[in-house]
């Protein structure tokens, strides 16, 4: 079927694949990427994968559902997803989202502008199954036949009926791993629907109905995260043993030799890291470290459950363990009585915690969170630290914007702050600040290594974002120059990581990715070594 | 009275009894975790960057500063100008921008007919040779409004039913319920264009007519292209509530109250006092990691089932 001409109701055909996904119909990279033979190939499933797991949509396997052996199984998932669906709509069971939600799907005038918005339907060469408003629309005709009054009927008069079966739903729960959670689209549109709001409300119905969810955002994520007190699946003692690495290895790299603060009871400040940060990233806590320590803030991190892993992957599909992430940092903060909480360079989890648990956190609950980016901002300009901006000198440096982080929450300047103070050659992505482009590692795409998803992750999903890179150090794109992406969260630095792994970003071009803090110690001048470790990628 | 006038009064009955009805029942809807999207106009200082007041160093210890003149800047031009769509979908503005501004312009029509049949009542002459400054001014837009609204919807209605036929985009995602809503519309714009070149160039018929709706008096006989052009209008208010067509409804409470809405939780607020009580809402939801019957309040403090096990046995 020619995918270009795919229709909402063809979600419920029974003619096997949807879509076929080609690597020359993606749009062209900017050199030196700009022939097909020079990027990474997408492996199709093995017959095996094909045969075991429900990949009709597209031919990739992200949520890897088992196919039902009978038409039974299939009958009884329908059940549960159409019962799942009027939880949805009943305010007790989500008064969370229920407003919005219905507004989306009411309102929508069907008239594509949000699609314009999409970095990976445009990425992929316009597939009609990546729209937003394709995914919006199928869930908004089930909402039309099985939630409005008569909607069976109406449907029907209305020509917005869709046949529901196992292959539609299955279709589904791919589908809704295709979209970052950037909200780009809903930023466009004109009546204000949120497709985004739709890919997080199905993605709901899969988890809390249907115990449908990716497995590492569900088993070995949020509940990993819940038991063994990171999603990492590092323990408190894992945990300390790390810091006393990380410290060791500071005082390696610097010649600074102090203790962190663990457990520290009446700090100002409780420091949530994401846990990702000390297993892959150990720089990144260490320049915290660093600059708190010379900044004299008053500071802890936590070693209890929870307390030193910031994540929190309820945001993307489920709303009870969100809450029940949210209320364990709470807990943490409240026990230390903290003044309040600063996020680490983590994008998630500023929006779970500051953001959309505000509303669940009541009473002294509700204490109070901040930005690590603000905080940071304040003490460039306060003067706290010794910078020299000429020790960034020999580095271009652009700066990827966190969704979750500026369009989602508004912190826009204080990193463009800190970056105007330590970086000679600091230069903007177009666009950029809250019209940025998604990582394509947004909503657990990042962590999400199953069968062939990575190679659709970074052909597809990261496609938009590895251009801007291109496209921004174009001038200087050859490897005699030195350039770094500064992407202020983990989640983020997770995907480019892997985006560079498999284009050769790095040994091709030259460019380096990190966190912003890793740049101001880079600029401080009480150290006398580069932070930033260039040949050590 | 003949049943045309039943019509018409039970059309606007239904109309404004509907669009209260869907504006009480979202906004009667629990209060929603915060879905803000950047730039919200109303941040003082920052909006023009999208910027927040999550900026700030210790945010909460300082006033939250409020520019109600961007956010009245930014509604004006995103309801007359539809500039969402002028920036990221020209193509479609073309055709969308004159159809809105026709209905705009339609309303407007509407508020002067009536505004002049109260002033004739009142005895004031409305006409382009009428003594009566307000007399000359409601005529002039009388005519203006009617004729503009009309011609501009039908161009705007015409370009949409193009656009859903022969854009691909658009006919894929389109169903028998859009067109037919186009199709309506269209109707009663051309149906009124008919009236005001044929019938009633001045208008006058028009707000006598309204004259007598709002005094419950027979609007009796008419020239033939009213009375359809009175059904299709009659028809449109009836059905308006029941459709899509309403989203000027629902695009206050997407803006306002989702897009834009910011308001902190904070400590003995409003908001807080709502949340305390949906804490005690119970959850039916099946999937193995959600106790059944259990408040949110429980179930996101009681993490023992999170794995599923306790519900599996």
């Amino acid at each position: 079927m020619s995918s270009k001409k795919v229709k909402v109701t063809d979600m419920s055909n029974n003619q096997g694949q949807l879509t076929e996904l080609n690597q020359a119909d993606f749009l062209p990279l900017p050199p030196p990427y700009d022939k097909l033979e020079l990027e990474p190939k997408m492996k199709p499933l093995t017959p095996d994968q094909r045969q075991r797991y429900e990949c009709d949509l597209d031919g990739i396997a992200a949520v890897m559902i088992p196919r039902p052996k009978t038409e039974e199984e299939k009958k009884v998932l329908v059940d549960k997803f159409l019962s799942g669906l009027t939880k949805l709509f009943n305010k007790e069971d989500n008064w969370t989202f229920i407003q919005a939600l219905l507004l989306t799907m009411e309102y929508c005038a069907k008239c594509q502008t949000c699609s314009t918005a999409c970095p990976i339907f445009e990425e992929s060469g316009g597939k009609e199954i990546y729209r937003p408003s394709y995914r919006a629309d199928v869930m908004r005709r089930l909402y039309k036949k099985y939630i409005k009054p008569g909607g069976k009927f109406f449907t029907k008069l209305t020509g917005d009926d869709i046949e529901v079966n196992w292959e539609m739903i299955a279709r589904l729960a791919e589908l809704t791993y295709r979209c970052t959670l950037c909200r780009r689209c809903a930023q466009t549109c004109p009546i204000g629907a949120d497709n985004g709001l739709v890919t997080h409300e199905l993605r709901k119905i899969f988890s809390q109905e249907m115990g449908i969810s990716v497995k590492q955002l569900h088993e070995v994520g949020s509940v990993q995260h819940i038991q063994k007190g990171s999603s990492t699946g590092m323990t408190p003692l894992a945990f300390k043993d790390n810091v006393e690495f990380m410290e060791d290895e500071v005082k390696e790299r610097t010649g600074m030799e102090f203790k962190w603060p663990i457990d520290k009871a009446g700090a100002d400040v409780l420091l949530l890291h994401n846990a990702g940060e000390f297993l892959a990233w150990p720089e990144n806590p260490e320049a915290f470290a660093i600059i708190l320590e010379a900044a004299g803030i008053s500071y802890t991190l936590s070693s209890d459950l929870l307390g030193y892993d910031g994540v929190n992957y309820g945001l993307w599909y489920d709303d009870v363990q969100l809450a029940r992430v949210a209320l364990k940092h709470i807990e943490t903060a409240k026990k230390l009585g903290v003044k309040k909480i600063v996020l680490g360079e983590c994008g998630h989890s500023h929006k779970a915690l500051t953001v959309i648990a505000d509303r669940i956190l009541t009473g002294d609950y509700n204490i109070p969170r901040e930005s690590s980016l603000t905080l940071l901002a304040d003490i460039v300009k306060s003067g706290r630290l010794k910078l020299d901006k000429s020790r960034n000198e020999d580095i271009y440096v652009t700066l990827h914007d966190p969704c979750n982080v500026v369009r989602l929450m508004g912190i826009v300047e204080p990193q463009r702050e800190i970056l105007r103070a330590i970086s000679p050659k600091f230069r903007e992505m177009t666009p950029h600040g809250v019209e940025n482009y998604c990582c394509g590692g947004g909503s657990g795409f990042a962590i999400m290594p199953n069968t062939n998803f990575p190679d659709w992750r970074h052909s597809v999903a990261g496609r938009k974002k590895l251009r801007q890179v291109l496209d921004v150090f174009q001038d200087v794109i050859g490897p005699e120059h030195k350039k770094y992406v500064c992407a202020p969260c983990s989640n983020c630095k997770g995907q480019i990581r892997e985006l560079f792994s498999a284009y050769g970003v790095f040994e091709r071009c030259n460019i380096l990715y990190g966190g912003l803090v890793e740049l101001i110690v880079n600029a401080m001048t009480d150290i006398e070594k580069p932070f930033l470790e260039w040949d050590w990628h | 009275m003949g049943a045309l006038q039943y019509f018409i009064y039970l059309s606007v009955a239904v109309l404004l009894l509907g669009l209260l009805f869907k504006a009480m029942k979202i906004a009667r809807m629990p209060i929603h975790l915060r879905w803000d999207l950047y730039p919200i106009p109303h941040e003082k200082g920052k909006g023009h960057y999208g910027g927040s007041y999550f900026e700030e160093l210790d945010w909460w210890t300082k006033p939250l500063k409020v520019s109600l003149v961007s956010e009245v800047k930014e509604m004006s031009k995103e309801i007359l100008l539809i500039q969402s769509l002028f920036h990221h979908n020209r193509f479609l503005w073309f055709s969308s921008f004159p159809f809105h501004f026709g209905l705009y312009l339609l309303v407007g029509y509407l508020f002067f007919l009536l505004l002049g049949a109260i002033l004739n009542l009142s005895g004031i002459v409305i006409g382009a040779t009428s003594e009566s400054a307000i007399g000359v001014t409601t005529h002039y837009l009388t005519v203006i409004t009617g004729a503009g609204g009309a011609i501009l919807g039908a161009i705007g209605a015409v370009g949409l039913i193009l656009s859903r036929i022969f854009k691909g985009e658009l006919r894929r995602f389109s169903v028998k319920a859009d067109f037919f809503n186009l199709a309506l519309l269209l109707a009663l714009f051309v149906a009124l264009l008919i009236s005001l070149v044929t019938v009633d160039k001045d208008g006058a018929l028009h707000r006598s007519l309204a004259g007598n709706l709002i005094t419950f008096k027979p609007m009796g006989e008419m020239p033939s292209p009213i009375p359809l052009e009175l059904f299709l209008a009659g028809f449109f208010f009836l059905y308006l509530p029941f459709t899509h067509m309403t989203h000027f409804v629902g695009k206050y409470f997407t803006y306002h109250k989702v897009r834009w809405e910011d308001h902190p939780n904070l400590r003995g607020s409003k908001i807080e006092k709502a949340v305390t009580e949906y804490l005690g809402y119970k959850l039916s939801w099946s999937a193995a990691h959600i106790k059944p019957g259990s408040t949110w309040a429980e179930a996101a403090t009681d993490t023992s089932p999170v794995t599923g096990e306790e519900k599996k046995k």
